[in-house]
């Protein structure tokens, strides 16, 4: 069963996104921000996807995304960016950064879902 | 309590500053979305004593109809949960309009440093975090040049001509 990283600092998105892909089958694995992610994947987690907000305290998503690239388990990673922002300039230090795929908030889960399985490896 | 007329504009901000905070925390509560999660939980519950207590009958006509049911609620529970996953994000949306608006009046209740109780449109509109807001500060920002280029009764504000014109 692949295990989805999800960050985000609201506590009912991290709810609601947890719910969401665990209906679907995936464990998930939460952090409130992309410092607390870094922390995780620090201790060994080797999540098969990462889903992250752009905005966030402490470490934000973009500079969340560059230490992930950084770290050997999650170079190749995919990680989308689930967001309230839509402009481009924002999208593309995220694609330089980079992330995988993007959707803007609010995104219905089987918009979600589809864009995790063409992500996922095989 | 007395205060000064800055001291006042200051307080001023704090006072909204705070209460628009307050409403942050109802907003990110999220009681709606639990509740649809609530029923969303209880349907399935309830769906599964309807498929339980179907197998130990042997009434056909009633075994369709607990099928029928046990097929809409799947239905009704995938429409509450996307329903709730929609919610949760508007919510999302609502929170961090919220908190920029509560980090601007922070910022001018702020009195120390050289840019104590200053904002421009610029400072706030870099911290904006969707398209809505920046469509929504321009569209003020035009509504606002309209109403200044014009005088109280539609005509040109005296002020915007130039020097000893």
């Amino acid at each position: 069963m692949p295990a989805i990283l999800v960050l985000d600092d609201s506590a009912t998105m991290v709810m609601s996104l947890s719910r969401v892909l665990k209906n679907a089958g995936y464990e998930v694995e939460t952090a409130g921000n992309g410092k607390e992610g870094m922390t995780k994947l620090a201790a060994g987690l080797k999540p098969s996807l990462i889903l992250t907000d752009l905005n966030m305290p402490q470490m934000d998503g973009i500079a969340f995304i560059k230490e992930a690239r950084k770290n050997a388990s999650t170079r190749f990673t995919p990680i989308i960016v689930l967001t309230t922002e839509s402009g481009g300039q924002k999208r593309d230090e995220a694609r330089v950064a980079g992330a995988s795929a993007w959707l803007t908030k609010p995104t219905e889960p089987n918009e979600l879902l589809s864009t995790l399985k063409q992500l996922l490896p095989k | 309590m007395q205060f000064t007329t800055e001291a006042s504009d200051n307080l001023v901000c704090v006072l909204l500053a705070a209460q628009v905070a307050e409403l942050r925390d109802r907003i990110d509560g999220g009681a709606t979305v639990e509740l649809l999660w609530r029923t969303s939980d209880v349907l399935s519950q309830l769906s599964g004593l309807v498929l339980a207590l179907a197998k130990r009958c042997n009434d056909s006509e009633l075994n369709e109809q607990c099928d029928a049911a046990v097929a809409a609620e799947a239905e009704i529970s995938r429409s509450l949960e996307s329903l709730a996953f929609e919610q949760a994000q508007r919510n999302d949306f609502t929170c961090q309009t919220v908190d920029c608006v509560v980090t601007a009046l922070e910022r001018l209740a702020d009195t120390d440093g050289p840019t104590a109780n200053r904002l421009s449109p610029d400072d706030l509109a870099a911290l904006y975090v969707s398209e809505e807001q920046r469509k929504v500060h321009d569209a003020a920002t035009r509504r606002f040049a309209m109403v200044a280029a014009s005088g109280p009764n539609g005509t040109e504000n005296p002020r915007r001509q130039g020097p000893g014109e």
